[in-house]
């Protein structure tokens, strides 16, 4: 793996990549709106946009997690865990108001990413190790505190419901959410030295440690920030769904947001990743879910279509660093000569 | 993450060393088993029954075989995320095969070199292209478990041969000792895998390139071919799991061992093999999976829901990391301390 990277030719790369990924929902977009006009139709492309907006809150933050180097597998499980807890609290205790259950929901996913973010950061276990684990725990304690009992839709408050339906302006606060979101990150990734410093941890650990980099407890911030948006993207859950199972709410879920970061171009090496692409990636997957199930393509397919994506996203990306390397390495050789 | 453990101390006979460093990479899984044990036979009078926990080994073959050659692959520094889900595809190939009247060793054969083609296509992508393990298997996992959808679909394959189901419940030496054949299946495949390792060049060649990739290429050693290998090899052990799962369970659904990847790595984990790569042992994992057998088993006795059995099982994982560094911590720093 190279890890070193030539700041012109990334940035290219990075332009050459989101151009690609932009055509390629375009192209998405013109074959299922061809093949099936109902794709096209304003209650379908109402749904794409509320699950773009579950999946792109997720996705922000997992694409922080990832330019640190790290990875988490957990934040399906997070995702379950804090809409099991919000959807517990507003049935159990009516009166909580819903901005509160929200909080709520950002809390228990705060707690859980601190959790990921001590094992990782303090205790030194791989990321990809303790989010496995954790995957499973976070799991398992949904359980626990559900009792194996699901959320039914008659529990959950018509206002946490309206939340994916209305909002300012018509745009329902679901929509919002994510907008906040990816602008905040879009902020603090290029204006704030906090934010450039996530990509000097993931470009170089050691490097960063020496310049005196507070490694970890950067690192412990961006878990914690990851679980804080899991727990966003339960609650977004509980207002989309109005139900909440203990075994299926943000099932595999990982795997979505994964798929969207590194189809959206970041490293998974850590050191690069945009805000931008991130955003392509997710609209690209969340397109691509929705525009297999409406053209008729059986559900058994999306599960392969998603893998065929990720690995061919991942190919797609080697060939053109590979072309950019080579050109650069031309250049040099003739400017030596 | 620092690297300055030497392979080579795994690859010497450890004959001189004092019993703490040679029982070091073990004790977690120990620790683990014992605990379980204990915590099984307080919780049931019926836990301790020698005869019907060498029974239960049975459902714990399939974990273990993909653990052996997981076990081959951390070593090199690689991972494999897909391999449930290459079983998943094995055993439908399988189950699709004998439905059309293919008879069952032809199918079980298919079923293997279904494991070993799905294997080598990792191995393209992460060797030939020069693709992150990580990444690409985690795509597999979705593609393969995909693929294992499509052929199936939502029904269960069943149809099996009345001969070829149960082979868990065949024991090997009678009533006399209920050794089921599982698990000495699993036992020899092991021995194999501990020769393999420790006995071969290409073992001495996967410690190499998991320690120091570049250092090993520079010395001649074929890293892309080791590494090729070690994913064919997880990939014929999972067509190896689809066989003994499809006997013991006698029917086929798409979903078949749906997460048992991370069962399988918190066992190789738990045996003391480094996720970094460069360090393990097949002995190692063999402990752990009995480890992972009896926790599973006394919370089984105990009623307990099988997601927070899974739970357990993570909390495990990730305890037999953490101890092991902070009491190497605790000791180097009593160590330092003392020198001063």
């Amino acid at each position: 793996m190279s890890t070193g990277r030539p700041g012109v030719s990334w940035g290219v790369l990075i332009r050459v990549r989101e151009a690609g990924i932009a055509a390629v929902i375009v192209a998405l977009i013109a074959v299922f709106g061809l093949l099936n006009p109902r794709f096209l139709n304003a209650e379908n492309l109402g749904a794409i946009v509320l699950s773009v907006g579950i999946l792109m809150i997720l996705a922000i933050g997992q694409m922080l997690v990832i330019v640190t180097r790290n990875i988490d597998l957990s934040v399906g499980s997070v995702l379950g865990l804090s809409a099991m807890v919000m959807g517990m609290v507003g049935r159990d205790l009516p009166q909580v108001p819903i901005p509160l259950l929200i909080l709520i929901a950002m809390a228990v996913g705060a707690l859980a990413g601190a959790l990921n973010g001590v094992l990782v950061a303090v205790a030194q276990v791989p990321a990809i190790i303790a989010t496995l684990g954790t995957l499973a725990i976070f799991r398992g304690l949904t359980f626990l505190v559900s009792n194996n009992v699901q959320v039914d839709p008659e529990d959950i408050d018509d206002r946490v419901q309206d939340l994916a339906a209305e909002g300012p302006l018509g745009i329902p606060w679901l929509v919002i959410f994510a907008i906040i979101v990816v602008a905040v990150a879009w902020w603090f990734t290029t204006r704030t030295m906090t934010g450039k410093r996530l990509y000097a941890i993931g470009s170089n650990p050691e490097a960063a440690r020496m310049r005196g980099l507070n490694v970890r407890g950067l690192t412990f911030l961006v878990f914690v920030t990851m679980g804080a948006l899991a727990g966003l993207g339960g609650a977004m859950y509980v207002a989309r769904f109005a139900t909440v199972n203990p075994a299926d709410a943000g099932l595999g879920f990982e795997l979505a947001v994964i798929s969207a970061v590194v189809i959206g171009g970041t490293n998974i090496f850590g050191g690069s990743g945009t805000v931008l692409g991130t955003v392509l990636g997710t609209v690209l997957v969340g397109i691509l879910a929705n525009g297999l199930t409406v053209v008729g393509v059986s559900g058994f397919w999306q599960r392969f279509a998603s893998g065929a994506i990720i690995l061919l996203a991942i190919v797609a990306d080697a060939f053109v660093r590979r072309r950019i390397e080579a050109r650069q390495s031309q250049e040099t050789t003739v400017r030596s000569t | 993450m620092s690297h300055t453990h030497a392979a080579a101390g795994d690859l010497v006979e450890v004959g001189g060393l004092p019993w703490r460093a040679r029982i070091g990479p073990y004790l977690p899984s120990l620790v683990v088993l014992v605990a379980a044990v204990v915590y099984g036979s307080v919780s049931s009078p019926y836990f301790l029954n020698f005869s019907a926990l060498l029974v239960n080994t049975g459902r714990y073959v399939e974990i273990g075989l993909l653990a052996l050659a997981l076990t081959v692959v951390i070593i090199n520094g690689d991972i494999d995320l897909s391999v449930a889900s290459n079983l998943a595809v094995s055993a439908a190939t399988m189950g699709l095969l004998v439905e059309s009247g293919v008879g069952i060793e032809v199918a079980a054969f298919a079923a293997l070199a279904v494991g070993l083609g799905l294997g080598a296509i990792n191995a393209l992508f992460i060797v030939g292209l020069g693709l992150p393990s990580l990444v690409v298997t985690l795509a597999t996992l979705a593609l393969y478990r995909g693929l294992a959808q499509i052929l199936l679909g939502d029904r269960a394959v069943t149809g099996y041969p009345e001969a070829f189901i149960g082979v868990d419940q065949i024991s090997l030496l009678g009533d006399w000792a209920r050794v089921p054949l599982p698990l000495v299946l699993f036992l020899v495949v092991a021995l194999l895998f501990s020769v393999l390792l420790t006995r071969t060049n290409f073992g001495l060649a996967c410690y190499l390139t998991g320690s120091n990739q570049q250092a090993a290429r520079f010395s001649g050693i074929k890293t892309d071919h080791t590494r090729a290998v070690a994913f064919m090899l997880c990939g014929l052990m999972a067509g190896a799991a689809a066989i003994m799962l499809t006997s013991r369970l006698g029917s086929t659904l798409s979903n078949v061992g749906l997460g048992l990847e991370l069962l399988a790595i918190t066992v190789v984990v738990l045996g003391g093999t480094d996720i970094f790569g460069g360090r393990g042992t097949i002995i190692g994992t063999v402990i752990a999976l009995f480890a992972v057998m009896a926790v599973r088993e006394s919370l089984v006795i105990s009623n307990v829901n099988g997601q927070v059995q899974d739970a357990v099982v993570g909390v495990i994982l990730i305890l037999a990391i953490i101890v092991p560094l902070t009491v190497a911590h605790l000791r180097e720093r009593s160590s330092q301390r003392r020198l001063r």
